[in-house]
């Protein structure tokens, strides 16, 4: 049996009397691609910023790495990398300036946080911007630093919030091999998504999630079978199947 | 030691930020110096000159009388012989003519002697000076019926020792008590008490005395303009960035790095440093530029100018914070920057001088820390003042910073959620 990089246990979180993240269970296994799909409002970011120990859970129990984010956050934070879902960057720097700065905050030193910087810009297909302000990219592009922010620090968790919103192709493209180049050397992802196809061509499991809870997890060949054919029907079939309702509510 | 590397690091990242963003570079620091120029300018009368009061006399009685002896002590020939300060007496010819030039606002007004003025008080019937003075003009008409009560004031005085003078000779024996031998002596006493006013000297008869208190000199407005200014913008540069924190809030960047190894500590103070830093540049521009540029004064304690400058900048940085944690927007936090910025400051005196407001606005002013500020800086700049003056303006700030940043603190928040 593979090890379980990441294990969740019934999760809670609940903002006012909006139960956001309700009794969440998963595990993730060393070196593997997590999809976590849902609609928006079902309670992925919610997971993620949690499991990023950025917000504290009502209740439940996570552990990454072998360390639990309520009694050693620091060493969590230590090995995670996150993406979030909106461009969390500085479009005054440029994106060299940018990688640097959170490289430090990360914990490398000046030289260290600029050779990890041009390693990922080139891995962006990048580096000829780096010293671009980021205010003149295109959204694709901007994308792509947001991504490459999150490997600064070289993370053995990778938390991916919806990484390809509003992109065009090519830049959807450079970040789906740049995950399975990822996976590929070791690292650890959990990617959230609501396009449905995107996580069948990246994830090996999914879970979907839906009011706050997952509804299913599985390989997604396994679940798009609970349905029928794996090669005629869709995860979002599955969805709706499941639910009743369109992903893109 | 790591949080301290993680603070400067989010402080200088906001100072590149703010380098790179040349409309901001020009509003906060090149913008406030054209402020400066045009209120330099503006402003550049107050206290500047010592404008001389002239007041006008003129009598109606033919040459020889008493009027033309007391106009004549008090008139003199130079104006250089005025001490600072001291109205300038301005003989007038004609009655007629005065009137008509206060009528047609030629002239503020005048004081005349009536045509019995000699005549009255030698029989002791009475008489009475004319003050006529534009309706308009209170503080002539005030200075003209003051010089009118010290001349009523000094005749009768007079009077009343010639009237004992002339009882004692008459007893004495030394005139005889007709009339015509009494008219002659107190023609001679008068005389006497009049001797060396109309040659242009001290005049025996009124005499004027005030109390020198340094010399007149022109104030530079630059010693009010540029503190002013420098308060308003250094406040106005914190509060605005204050909108910047919300905009990292909002997309999460501050997430972002509590999510590596950053604390929220460290945020907080890398936040409040980088402000801290901007401020201290623009004390810096304003006091290199003031000082070489507009020849401003720093009075006897530079240094009070000094902490004065960085409490302000503490002050606006904590405030800065502050108002980020209190504003739910980007669009709210900037309103409130620019609401807050630009009411404070005319309140506070950063326009024009707030000793130049009458005291209920003062004190209402003392609300804001701004009218602290400048009252620090006034006292040591424009009123000479030493260290010890400025220093309850210096614990204001202090206050002020310690209760912006007690909330700043307590409310700070690196998520929108």
């Amino acid at each position: 049996m593979a090890e379980e990089f990441l294990v969740v246990k019934d999760l809670h979180k609940s903002f006012n009397e909006h139960k956001a993240v309700n009794g969440v269970s998963f595990a993730i296994e060393k070196g593997e691609i997590f999809g976590l799909l849902g609609p928006n409002g079902a309670g992925k970011t919610t997971t993620i910023r949690m499991l990023s120990t950025v917000l504290e859970p009502d209740s439940g129990e996570v552990v990454i790495g072998g360390h639990s984010i309520r009694q050693e956050p620091e060493a969590v934070r230590s090995i995670i990398g996150v993406c979030p879902q909106e461009l969390a960057l500085y479009e005054d720097l440029s994106a060299l300036d940018n990688m640097v700065f959170f490289g430090r905050m990360a914990g490398l030193n000046g030289q260290e946080a600029r050779a990890q910087a041009m390693q990922h810009l080139e891995l962006m297909g990048l580096v000829e911007r780096a010293r671009g302000r980021v205010s003149r990219f295109s959204g694709g592009m901007k994308r792509r630093i947001n991504l490459a922010i999150a490997l600064m620090g070289t993370p053995r968790l990778l938390f991916l919030d919806e990484p390809t919103v509003g992109i065009d192709p090519q830049s959807r493209n450079n970040i789906y091999e740049t995950i399975r180049g990822l996976r590929d050397r070791g690292m650890t992802i959990l990617y959230t998504t609501h396009y449905m196809e995107e996580a069948d061509r990246l994830c090996r499991r999914v879970a979907i999630m839906d009011a706050g809870q997952i509804i299913t997890l599985d390989t997604p060949r396994q679940l798009k079978s609970q349905i029928g054919s794996p090669d005629q029907v869709t995860l979002e079939d599955v969805f709706l199947k499941l639910t009743g309702r369109s992903l893109r509510d | 030691m790591l949080q301290l590397t993680h603070i400067w690091l989010i402080a200088v990242k906001d100072l590149k930020i703010f380098v790179r963003d040349r409309a901001a570079v020009f509003f906060f620091i090149v913008f406030p110096f054209i402020f400066i120029i045009m209120f330099n300018f503006l402003l550049s009368g107050i206290g500047g000159e010592d404008e001389r009061l002239e007041l006008h006399l003129v009598t109606r009685e033919p040459a020889g009388g008493l009027s033309h002896q007391i106009i004549g002590a008090m008139t003199k020939a130079e104006e250089s012989q005025l001490a600072p300060g001291q109205p300038k007496m301005v003989r007038d010819k004609d009655y007629a003519e005065a009137r008509r030039a206060v009528e047609a606002e030629e002239m503020p007004g005048f004081i005349a002697f009536p045509a019995d003025f000699t005549e009255k008080l030698s029989t002791g019937s009475g008489t009475r000076l004319e003050v006529v003075a534009n309706a308009g003009n209170t503080n002539y008409r005030a200075a003209l019926s003051g010089v009118a009560g010290a001349i009523a004031a000094e005749v009768g005085a007079d009077r009343v020792i010639v009237e004992a003078s002339i009882a004692l000779m008459v007893r004495g024996g030394v005139i005889p008590p007709d009339e015509a031998s009494i008219n002659q002596a107190v023609r001679s006493i008068m005389d006497r008490l009049m001797a060396g006013g109309a040659g242009g000297e001290e005049s025996a008869f009124i005499d004027f005395a005030t109390q020198k208190v340094g010399e007149v000199e022109a104030e530079n407005p630059a010693n009010f303009v540029i503190p002013g200014y420098l308060v308003m913008f250094v406040f106005f540069a914190a509060a605005v960035a204050a909108e910047a924190i919300v905009r990292e809030r909002q997309n999460r960047t501050l997430e972002r790095l509590l999510a590596t190894s950053v604390r929220r500590e460290s945020i907080l103070g890398g936040v409040f440093t980088g402000t801290v830093i901007r401020g201290l540049v623009q004390i810096v521009i304003f006091w290199t530029l003031g000082i070489l540029a507009f020849r401003v004064d720093l009075g006897l304690a530079p240094a009070a100018v000094f902490i004065l400058s960085f409490l302000m900048v503490i002050m606006s940085a904590a405030f800065s914070v502050m108002l980020a944690t209190l504003a739910r927007t980007q669009r709210s936090a900037g309103s409130l920057a620019v609401i807050t910025a630009l009411v404070l400051a005319p309140l506070g005196g950063c326009w024009w001088p707030s000793f130049l407001y009458p005291q209920w606005l003062q004190d209402i002013a003392k609300i804001t820390p701004h009218a602290w500020a400048n009252d620090g800086f006034n006292k040591v700049m424009v009123f000479g003042a030493d260290f010890s003056a400025a220093v309850p303006d210096m614990l204001a700030l202090a206050v002020f910073a310690a209760i912006f940043g007690f909330i700043a603190v307590w409310r700070f928040r690196t998520s929108a959620v």
